[in-house]
């Protein structure tokens, strides 16, 4: 009941927040949202399948990049919207087929290469605009009507929160979810329950490329504008921090933890840009941030922080989460 | 029902496993037996296949499975019980038993997404099936608590409970005992006991004499490597090259 209760609150919230904010505390708004969404597949990928991916940045590109290009091309901006999450989906079974046979630091460093790799090929091909990326994406709508406000966006984003957590709450409550989370603990023994390891590890890296390509498409039609600026190595960083942060393994903890780290960077940022703080004091603030919270929350919240908030509820109502 | 017919495998050109022969016969229980480096664990993986031989054929079922991947070999009928705790963490007991019967459902990413009726007819088959084995190895009581916090005896429990979940024909039970109290070792042995009553098939892979003579209906020794001897528990414990190779070591 409790829970139930607490879930409507929160939907409750969501939904409100459009309708109060003013146009840049909904950017951040928003943004949130698209960092929750591929938090999400990332705590999917390392908290249940066991699986690192410093990449997931990628995903979230070529969820953008798919999305522009077909936009631009003049396909209806619902059918770029569809695509996106699945040419992610494609890309990350094609670039998975290798890169899974690596484990733990080798499969960090792979994931990582291959976004800078995808970063410096976007900056230099013609169709993707090169450096300077392609603009002027059309407002993402459905027939004759254009989403144009930003309240919409946000209301597009967070439905799309919703379906992600939806997704995964399913997938890890039944037979692949137990596959996933016993794979993660032993290759060998999950094998032997019959579980095609190497396909189920495919499967959920392309999951999470999926929603991380869903959330890069948002991005592009509510930005209007893609490039490979866009898609630092540092927001896949950021991911994995925000995944740490609220919890791996927690779908709930992805959101937390996604929330925690944009309002302390948007705090930070604030504070890098008042009168007398250096001019390159925003930039070493954020940079610095996810080292200070990652190293902070390693040390003292090993589990992240749901997990560690719901241990102080009664044990009645821990016992469902 | 599983015959294994002149296999080797070497590492860094030592052989591990050199021409090894062996069967089991359906309803059998087989031991394995042989000092440490004898090549039991070696000729485990290699029945399981978790490693592949250089040379040599298994058959399991009258099916050619040296070249199939351990998951296959798992689908065909074949449960392992591992040495080393290999419960899955994060995991309650009984979430661990119903990944046993990954290989007999079918339910995949789609059908739980999209909670189809394929995940829920799956999801009912799963959880009789897993009751049924948390019952047999008398865990029902713990079955909601996490699986890594069970002391190490109700582990080897609970593998054994993953392992009945699918089924197997052919049950391979690594160094069962090694690890557990008198108590729990009486306890395990019991429980093979009735496995064995009911007809189960089992390869019985084990450092301990006593566990495996009490056990088995047939003991394979190894040593360095190769069989030295093949028989019911009696002819072997009175084969000079077993009491030299090992019975007198391990005196």
């Amino acid at each position: 009941m409790r829970r139930l209760a607490g879930g409507l609150l929160v939907a409750a919230a969501t939904l409100a927040l459009p309708a109060v904010l003013d146009d840049s505390a909904l950017a951040v708004y928003i943004l949130l949202g698209l960092a929750a969404m591929v938090t999400v597949g990332v705590s999917l990928l390392m908290g249940y399948a066991g699986q690192v991916s410093l990449g997931q940045g990628a995903f979230y590109a070529i969820g953008a990049y798919t999305a522009a290009l077909l936009a631009l091309g003049g396909v209806p901006p619902l059918a770029g919207l569809i695509a996106a999450p699945l040419v992610a989906a494609a890309s990350a079974l094609v670039i998975g087929t290798p890169l899974l046979r690596l484990r733990g630091h080798h499969l960090a460093f792979a994931t990582l290469a291959m976004q800078l790799i995808l970063l410096s090929v976007a900056g230099q091909m013609e169709f993707t605009g090169g450096d300077i990326g392609l603009q002027a994406i059309p407002q993402f709508g459905i027939g004759s009507w254009e989403m144009s406000s930003a309240a919409a966006y946000a209301y597009l984003t967070w439905a799309g929160v919703a379906l992600v957590m939806l997704v995964t709450y399913n997938v890890s409550t039944s037979r692949p979810g137990r596959a996933l989370r016993a794979l993660a603990t032993s290759e060998t023994a999950a094998a032997s329950s019959g579980i095609p390891v190497g396909r189920y590890k495919l499967a959920v890296f392309a999951l999470s490329a999926a929603f991380a390509g869903l959330a890069g498409s948002i991005y592009c039609f509510y930005t209007g504008y893609v490039a490979p600026g866009s898609f630092p190595v540092l927001i896949s960083i950021q991911y994995i921090v925000m995944a740490v942060v609220g919890g791996l393994g927690t779908i709930w903890g992805a959101v937390v933890g996604a929330t925690a780290i944009t309002l302390l960077v948007q705090g930070l940022n604030i504070v890098g840009a008042l009168p007398g703080m250096p001019t390159y004091a925003p930039s070493v603030l954020s940079y610095a941030v996810y080292a200070l919270v990652l190293i902070l929350v390693v040390l003292f919240l090993p589990q992240g922080l749901l997990p560690a908030l719901t241990r102080r509820l009664p044990s009645r109502v821990r016992a469902r989460s | 029902m599983l015959t294994v017919t002149g296999v080797s495998r070497s590492f860094g050109g030592v052989y591990a496993v050199h021409d090894v022969t062996l069967g089991v016969a359906e309803g059998e229980v087989c031991g394995v037996i042989g000092p440490n480096g004898a090549g039991k664990s070696t000729l485990f993986n290699l029945i399981t296949g978790h490693l592949t031989a250089d040379r040599g054929e298994i058959s399991f079922l009258g099916r050619r499975v040296e070249r199939l991947a351990p998951h296959r070999r798992a689908r065909l009928g074949m449960s392992i019980v591992f040495q080393a705790a290999r419960v899955f963490r994060g995991m309650t007991v009984r979430e661990n038993v119903m990944v046993g019967m990954h290989g007999r459902t079918r339910a995949g990413f789609v059908s739980a997404a999209l909670r189809l009726p394929r995940h829920h007819h799956d999801e009912r088959e799963i959880a009789r099936a897993a009751d049924t084995a948390l019952t047999r190895v008398g865990l029902t009581e713990w079955a909601d608590r996490p699986a890594d916090l069970l002391p190490i005896g109700q582990q080897r429990a609970l593998q054994l409970a993953r392992a009945l979940c699918a089924r197997p024909r052919l049950l391979l039970l690594d160094e069962p005992a090694s690890g557990l109290r008198a108590g729990e070792r009486e306890h395990l042995a019991a429980l093979v006991e009735e496995l064995r009553a009911d007809g189960l098939t089992i390869l019985l892979i084990e450092h301990d004499v006593a566990f495996v003579t009490r056990l088995a209906d047939r003991v394979v020794v190894l040593d360095l490597g190769q069989v030295i001897a093949d028989g019911s528990p009696a002819e072997v414990r009175a084969d000079p090259l077993v009491l030299a190779a090992y019975l007198g070591q391990a005196s």
